[in-house]
This record gives C-alpha cells, structure tokens and sequence, in this order.
C-alpha cells in the first residue's frame, strides 16, 4: 500500500514537473501560447500572443492572386480592378476570402476575412521605397497598382506580348514588398530599439501584451508559419501549404485548420520548398522558426520589465538569423527561377513543342523569377550593385518572341519594347543571375542549377588515368 | 593509424577500377598472357608461367626504379590540388561562351532520346580521350622541352605494369591539364546541345569503352609479353606488341604508335608500324640521355635539361 502511495506520488510530482517547465518555457516547441507578462493587465486573457493582423494579410495577399488571373481581357478590368483593390488598398470588414479555401479533407475553419482580423489592408504595409528593377522609375506602392491595374485588362492574368504573368509578379513582389520588408525593416528592425515599444508598458492601451511581445509577434506574423512548424519536416510544411496534409495542419486535432495558427503561407512555404529539395542541406525554415521562438523566450522571461541591453542583444541576434535566412530563401528563389527561366527557353525551342503552352510557362517563370528579384530588393539592406547587376541581367520584361524586350513605359502608360536580345544571351543572363546569386549569398540548396549538370558530369567522369601515361 | 591510412591511400590504385593497374585488371592481364602462350605460342604451360613472372623482368634494376618512383609519385600527387576543380571551371569557360555564339541555339537536341544521348556522350568522351592522349603524347616527342620530360618514361629498360607510373611529376600535371581540357571541352558541348540528360554508359565506375580497354589487357603493354593482333586490327586499335614498338631503341621504331587505345590516330597522322615479332626489341635511352635507375638523376636531369634548352634558345636570339 505504501509502495502504490510512493508511485502515484512520484507520478504527480512527475507529471507537476514536465508541466511546470512547459509553462515556464512558454512550450518550447510552438509558438505560443505564451504566458501574460505585462505587470499592469488585469484582464482575463492568459495567452499573450497575438499576430492576427499578419495573418489577415497573408490570406488579403493570396486573395489577391487568385483575382488578379481573373481578368477576361477587358471587359471585365473595372469591376476586376476595383474588386483587386479591396484586397490590396480597402478596410472595409467582413470580405470573404478567396484563398486559401477548404480542399477536400482540408478544412479551413475561416470563410471571411473578419473571423481572422477585421480592416486590415496590404497597401499600408507595402514597402514604398524606390524601385528600380521595374520600368517606370516608380515607388514600390505606385508599382503595385500598376501591375493590379494591369492585371485588371490582362487575359487570365496574362499579356503575352510583353511576356508578364500578373498573378506571380503581384504575388512575389508582394512577399518581399510586404511580409519581408514588413518583419525584417520594421518590427525585427527599429521596434527592438531600446526607447521604443518597451517591455514594462502595453503595445497599446488595454492590450495584454506588452510593447516588445506583440513587435516581436507581429515579427513572426509575416513569416506566415505555422505555430506548430518545429514539429513538421520540410515535406509536411509543404503539404500544409499545398492543402493536402490536414493531418500536419490540424495541431489541435479539431478536425478544422485555423489560418490563424495552423496554416503555412508564402514565405514558410518557400522556405520548407528549399528545404526539402536541391541539395536537401539547408535547413531554413526550421533555422527562422527557431529564431522566432527562441526570441520570444528570452522575452517572456524578462516577465514584463524592461529589456536590459544584454536582451535586446540576444533578440537581435535572432533577429539577424531570420533576416539573412529570409534573404537567403529569396535568393534561392531568384535562383530556381532564372534556372526554370533557362529551361524553358529550351523547350520553346524544341521541334515539336507546343509553342503556346511553353511560352506560358516561360512568361508564368519569368515572372516567379522577377517577383522574387523585387522582393529580395525590398528588404532592410541595399543591396547597391548586387540589385543593379541582377536587374540589368533579368531586364523589365522577358525576351519575348519576336526577341524583343520592355525597356519602359511610353507617356500613354504601355510598355515600350525598342531592343532585341538573342535566345543565347538571355540564356546567358540567366546563368549570370545564379552565378550572382552563389557569389553574393550563401545559398546551398540550388534548385534548377543549370551550371550544377557540368559538376555533376565533371564528378562522375572523375580524374582517372589523368596520371597514367603510355 | 596516420601511417598506416598514408600507406593505404598510396597503394589505392590497386583497389580502383577506374585505374589501369587494379588488381582486377592485373589478373585478367596475366590470364591472357597465359592463353597468349600456350594456345597462340604452343608454348608448356610450366615454362610460359615461368616466363610470364620472369624475375630478370620484374626484379631488375629499371622495375625496381619503376616500383619506388611509383610510390614517391604517389606521395606527390597527394600534394597536388585535386583537378576536378580544373576540370569544372574549363568545361563551365566554355559552356557560358558558347552562349555567345550566334550558330546554335542552347538545348539544340535536347529532344535526343536519352539512351541516344549518352551512346554518343560515350563515344565522344573516348575518342576525345584517346585522340588528346595521342596528341599530347606525339607533342612529348617532338618538342625538346617536353621531351626532356617525356624521356623519364623511356629510360625504363625493362617495362612492367606499373612502368606506366613511371613519369616525372611534370608530365603527370600535363596530363592532368590534357584530361581536364578534354573532359572540360565534352562536357560543355554536350551539356549545352543535349542539356540535362548527358550521362556516360559506365561500368564499375569507368566508361565502358575505357572498361573494355583494361579487360582486354592494357596493361600488357607495359611488359614483356609481345601480344600482336591481326595486321588489319593494328590499324584500329594498338596492340600491346605494337606500344612495346613503341619503346624499343631500334632508330626504325622512333615516333612511331604515340596512341593510347586506337590506333587509327597513328594511322591518320603516319606515325602507324605495325608489329614485327621477328625482331627482339630492347629499351631504354643512352645513359648520357637519362639513367633507368638513378632516382636523383631521374627527378632532377629533366629540369637541368629544360634550363639548358631555354637558354640555348636565349643565346642564338
């Protein structure tokens, strides 16, 4: 009898512990829920964490891209346009949302935009610097309303005579312009300051969280992962994004995916597609999603006082580790894409090819490629002649084919095409741009590394009987 | 444990199929010396086998030198960067340059079936192998300074296996370089018209056609045993009697079969002799042109050589 007393009192105690130390480090593996610390908060709620916002704009920006290859060729650009910019630039409440949607077995538990975050927009958190890579001479806002503009006339979100698939320009551009820029230029950037959002005082009157946890949240928001993300592979980051691992996406088991807390968007999704392909040796989601973790830890456990400088430290360095990796999957993507960019030239040329269908997925690449390049560009660093080299490399608009090319925009608001390039030269280019792309970033996984068939080929030839002589 | 793993690492070679002296290969070279004497030369099978492992051959003062300058080349070659990196920047040099050519579009055939592919990506590995071989090997004879380097090779006066390590680290690097270009040059041109599907039909490891080389004996041309193949066979592909040619000092068999595997070079450039079993060959040079055994004069006579031809060069400008 005593012995059974002894053995459910070792189990509670056990149990009391593994417990304890779950709270105290705020559940180690996901992000959240983290206790209140703010000193001052009297309210009822118990989870300080809070990235809502973020969220509502990752579903505006998926909307948007699925709008914005709905154009049929005019008739429709005034209603289109103005349906695009309720996504893009409008706060009005209770808009449906477009993407991402339940897909068979995949559940999304929101249908509108209100039951996530109401009166959020991306315009107001789109980057508004200038932007070279795009003809114009425009700022990054102005660009953006251009290309929803175009979008608006285009064909299924496509113009084939300039070469731009509007949906992946819009798309891309807008990860870096907005979730990039947003995170690493401004919540991971100037609001560790010391004198601004401080720990000891609410993000904003009544809220229960304080200055640094919710910067440091809404940080995290724009990286669109899940809260659950340190306990998927790369494979099933993957599958929840693609809406086709509800086992991965559903944490709570309730048989539902909250956008909120359980869904993989854009740039997660990018970082689990490098992860899990090329090389297979990176690990960048995984590296960023701990970092965010890890930073909010050493938050948490300030326990609502002022950060002391030795804190902001340790978050800026986790800070410094999410944005080189971010950059890093950005240029990974830059790089597949001048890769597919490449291939596809390739097979526009092949006999028999239908031309057509090739020439799309040429234009749909290319604009993968150039959306990236953008969103690299819209980051916290000037990238100086890295920017200038990679944009005179890609141009404003593909090779298309009659070999002509964007080089700007006419008075009347059309894109000008006054220079020719051989298939040769782009091609060219594109090698260029992932040769940039290795030399300036530390990028390893290399999807589509069209210089990586020749060390591949070069390795398994090998160099026997380089020494044997007759 | 460092020694001993040193030790391993030299002796490598023989573990490596894609080497020409791999154990493997060694045997498959003495079970045709074998059949080569007793079906093709009647001879008793007790005597070919004594002739076959002719201590005279093996133990005589040249192997020897052959045997130690093997290990000390070895040594040396651990020292040399590795040529895969050559090799890649030569065949990337010229992929992006012919992107800046206006003939031939990128990915010309790259609708090729892949099987097509790779036949030919073979084929044009070993003949532009072979045929860089027979050049840069003809080049060794002809020019002075890279004959001074060259002799090395041919002052062994008895020829084993291993007499195919049996070169001054200079050459070694030349041939590095041939076989980066050659490698470097295929690669690129068949990347950029086929793209992505280039392969190389491989056994064990080694191309095919390289493979096939070494199981039929190639080492056999470094030795003692004259194996001559039909005369019209000699045209295309060099026998092991014919390479023996090819090191004898009689002034008739000089510049004659440079080639590695075909003759057909030789044949084409008129450096072609057919064998001759009627005749005893001998090797080796003058001992005023290079010694088979002095290890220093071996390593060091090619440089004294090399100064005294560059400054002969400068004294008559």
């Amino acid at each position: 009898m005593l012995r059974l007393k002894l053995k459910c009192t070792s189990f509670i105690v056990a149990v009391s512990m593994i417990g304890s130390s779950a709270i105290a480090d705020g559940h180690s593996a996901n992000y959240g829920p983290f206790p209140i610390t703010l000193q001052s908060y009297s309210g009822e709620k118990n989870n300080s964490v809070s990235y809502t916002g973020q969220i509502a704009r990752h579903v505006l920006h998926d909307s948007l891209k699925v709008l914005a290859g709905q154009g049929n060729g005019g008739e429709n650009s005034i209603a289109l346009e103005k349906e695009m910019l309720s996504y893009f630039s409008g706060s009005e409440k209770n808009k449906a949302i477009i993407a991402p949607g339940s897909k068979g077995e995949f559940v999304v538990k929101q249908t509108t935009l209100n039951e996530i975050s109401s009166g959020k927009n991306i315009e107001g958190k789109f980057y508004n610097g200038s932007m070279m890579a795009w003809p114009g001479s425009m700022k990054g806002r102005e660009v953006a309303l251009q290309m929803i503009k175009k979008a608006s006339i285009a064909n299924k979100g496509v113009d084939a005579e300039n070469g731009y698939n509007w949906p992946q320009l819009i798309s891309k551009f807008t990860m870096g312009a907005m979730a990039y820029s947003q995170a690493v230029d401004n919540y991971l950037d100037e609001k560790l300051d010391a004198g601004t959002k401080p720990n000891n005082k609410p993000y904003k009157d009544g809220a229960p969280y304080t200055g640094k946890e919710h910067s440091w949240d809404e940080g995290f928001g724009y990286f669109g992962a899940a809260a659950h993300t340190l306990s998927l592979t790369a494979d099933q980051a993957y599958g929840v994004a693609k809406r086709k691992d509800m086992a991965s996406a559903d944490a709570n088991g309730d048989g539902v995916v909250d956008l909120k807390s359980e869904m993989i968007f854009g740039p997660a999704y990018y970082a689990a597609a490098f992860d899990r392909s090329g090389s297979k040796t990176t690990k960048y989601l995984h590296t960023i999603m701990q970092a965010y973790v890890d930073g909010r830890k050493v938050i948490t456990s300030a326990n609502g006082a002022i950060l002391s400088d030795g804190e902001r430290q340790m978050l800026k360095n986790h800070a410094s580790t999410i944005e080189s990796n971010w950059e890093m999957v950005l240029a990974e993507a830059v790089f597949k894409y001048a890769g597919s960019v490449y291939k596809d030239i390739v097979k526009m040329q092949e006999d028999g090819a239908d031309q057509a269908k090739a020439y799309n997925a040429y234009v749909k690449h290319w604009g993968e490629l150039k959306g990236f390049s953008m969103a690299i560009q819209s980051g916290r660093n000037n990238l100086g002649e890295t920017a200038d080299t990679m944009n005179d490399l890609i141009l404003f608009g593909p090779v298309t084919l009659d070999n002509s090319y964007v080089t700007g925009v006419s008075s009347d608001g059309s894109f000008k095409r006054d220079r020719r390039m051989t298939w040769n030269d782009y091609q060219f280019n594109m090698l260029k741009v992932q040769k940039l792309m290795t030399d300036k970033f530390d990028i390893a996984s290399l999807v589509n590394n069209k210089l990586g068939d020749i060390e591949a080929l070069a390795g398994k030839l090998g160099i026997a009987e380089s020494a044997e002589t007759d | 444990m460092e020694l001993f793993n040193q030790i391993i690492s030299i002796l490598a070679d023989f573990t490596d199929p894609r080497k020409r002296v791999f154990i493997g290969y060694l045997f498959l070279s003495l079970f045709i010396a074998f059949v080569w004497l007793v079906v093709f030369k009647r001879t008793n099978t007790k005597i070919a086998l004594i002739k076959i492992f002719d201590k005279k051959i093996f133990f005589s003062k040249s192997a020897q030198a052959d045997y130690k300058i093997f290990i000390i080349n070895r040594v040396i070659s651990l020292f040399i960067s590795p040529l895969l990196l050559t090799q890649i920047a030569i065949a990337t040099g010229i992929y992006l340059l012919l992107h800046q050519q206006g003939y031939i579009q990128s990915g010309y055939f790259s609708s090729t079936s892949t099987s097509i592919v790779v036949l030919l990506f073979t084929l044009f590995m070993f003949f532009i192998d072979d045929f860089s071989k027979y050049l840069v090997h003809r080049w060794m004879h002809k020019f002075h300074f890279l004959w001074a380097i060259h002799k090395v090779h041919h002052s062994a006066e008895t020829l084993t296996p291993l007499t195919v390590y049996r070169v001054h680290p200079l050459e070694g690097i030349l041939y590095t370089l041939r076989s980066a270009v050659s490698q470097g040059l295929a690669i690129s041109i068949f990347i950029f018209l086929f793209g992505s599907s280039v392969d190389l039909y491989t056994i064990v490891g080694v191309n095919v056609l390289v493979f096939i080389f070494h199981i039929t004996g190639s080492n056999l041309r470094h030795s003692h045993i004259s194996i001559s193949y039909w005369s019209w066979l000699e045209y295309i592909l060099i026998s092991p009697a014919q390479h023996q040619l090819h090191h004898s000092i009689a002034k008739e068999h000089h510049d004659k079969n440079y080639g590695a595997a075909l003759a057909v070079w030789d044949w084409i450039f008129g450096s072609l002799y057919l064998s001759d079993d009627t005749k005893d060959l001998k090797f080796g040079l003058k001992q005023s042109e290079a010694s088979s055994t002095n290890l220093i004069d071996i390593y060091i006579r090619p440089f004294l050589d090399i100064k005294k031809i560059i400054l002969k060069i400068f004294r008559v400008n």
